[in-house]
């Protein structure tokens, strides 16, 4: 049980490097796949376009995973919506 | 003369002013003279000749430019179709075969029962890396599968937002994972690569079906066969879905569409392969066998479980002078 408990943490603990990891090596779609000439913003890829993407911060990876534990304070709920 | 040719040439004008009156009344009922699929008709020459259709951009991403490409149909049509028989084929015909394995053969018991006395089989290391990978593999399988039935399956359940939050998480634990599983089984095959090499006794085991069939249990050292298989094909598997998987981690970094098509043919086939082949060894490991979730529960394996089903290891075991160990509470009996 305890080599359980403990193959529990480790995958825990090298899913999160493997996050860090993915995020200092991947690059954004929104970057990845544009020109800085045609970028207005590398925050373009909000899925409702001209609505209030202003408003709204870019999502951390790990903010995408936890989707549904809440929203940065003050942002509308759009924008959690149009991500 | 000059007559006659003067007639002539009257005769054909009228002939010539005849047909043109005759046919534009029938050109005037067509609803419009362009030719609604000749568009279409360039299209298909074009794909058929050139095997693509692409024009010009001006952003950097140049695979944007290709619009049509043969091979991208048979992709979809293996993503969409295909995968899903395979996979339903494979993982519902395995249950099934497991299933009814089950109700003909029964659990697998411990012959003379257990005897209370232990030998160690697994330490905590090994039960620890065996744990990490299957955790991550749980992980990843289920995700994976979200990845390839969900859409027919989950989202009918439960709706396109809940099925969307859910598989954006399922495809970032998805990505995450690997990494413990990957690094798992390296770990696993720097520390049993050597007891899983096949040996003349495996032949053995083979040829006698590993004792699944029949009562006969054919000899076996820590390892057996049928164990060492799977060891490798574990081994090879996760080597195929790692490298595959880099290619879908980095999308175009390493090759092009026709590329990320065949990785994610590859990585899907192995993952099917790979799922079956965790819920044999699942079953073997809990519900088929008795005794033999306690090699990777606690590490200890009763004596009499061990002599069954791996005499060479017993043999080897106490011939370095590692003796099993009395049940808790046992009291010594004195010598006769």
């Amino acid at each position: 049980m305890r080599a359980f408990l403990v193959a529990c943490l480790a995958f825990v603990v090298i899913g999160a490097a493997g996050y860090f990891l993915l995020a200092s090596v991947q690059e954004p779609s929104g970057v990845a796949f544009t020109t800085s000439g045609a970028r207005i913003s590398p925050d373009w890829s909000w899925r409702s376009v001209g609505s209030r993407a202003g408003e709204c911060d870019a999502r951390k990876s790990w903010q995408w995973v936890f989707v549904d534990f809440g929203k940065p304070e003050g942002e509308s709920a759009t924008c959690s919506i149009s991500q | 003369m000059v007559m006659v040719c003067a007639r002539i040439r009257l005769f054909a004008v009228a002939i010539a002013l005849l047909v043109l009156a005759t046919a534009a009344p029938v050109a005037a009922q067509q609803p419009n003279s362009v030719d609604p699929n000749a568009d279409a008709v360039k299209e298909q020459q074009l794909l058929q000749q050139l095997h693509r259709i692409q024009g010009l951009g001006s952003i950097p991403d140049t695979k944007s430019y290709v619009i049509e490409q043969p091979m991208g149909r048979v992709w979809r049509l293996f993503h969409e179709v295909f995968l899903h028989w395979i996979g339903g084929v494979v993982i519902l015909g395995l249950i099934a075969l497991l299933l009814v394995f089950y109700l003909v053969r029964g659990v697998i018991r411990i012959e003379g029962g257990r005897s209370g006395r232990t030998i160690l089989r697994f330490n905590s290391f090994e039960r620890f890396t065996h744990w990490t990978i299957a955790v991550s593999f749980v992980i990843l399988a289920v995700t994976g599968l979200n990845i390839t039935f969900g859409k027919k399956l989950l989202l009918p359940l439960i709706g396109p937002d809940l099925f969307s939050q859910w598989s954006l998480m399922a495809k970032y634990a998805h990505d995450y994972s690997s990494f413990p599983f990957v690094i798992g089984v390296f770990v696993l095959f720097l520390l049993w690569a050597k007891e899983n090499l096949f040996t003349k006794v495996d032949i053995e085991w083979f040829k006698e079906g590993g004792g699944m069939v029949g009562h006969k249990h054919p000899p076996a050292g820590k390892f057996n066969g049928g164990q060492k298989a799977l060891f490798w094909l574990v081994v090879l598997g996760t080597i195929g879905v790692a490298a595959s998987g880099a290619f879908l981690l980095f999308p175009f970094y390493l090759t092009n569409i026709l590329g990320m098509q065949i990785a994610q043919v590859i990585h899907a086939l192995i993952a099917i392969a790979f799922v079956g082949l965790i819920i044999a060894h699942i079953y073997i490991g809990t519900l088929g066998m008795e005794g033999g979730f306690d090699a990777m529960g606690t590490g200890e394996v009763d004596i009499n479980w061990a002599k069954q089903h791996h005499p060479l290891w017993v043999d080897q075991v106490v011939g370095q002078g590692r003796a099993a160990t009395p049940p808790a509470g046992a009291t010594p009996t004195p010598a006769e």
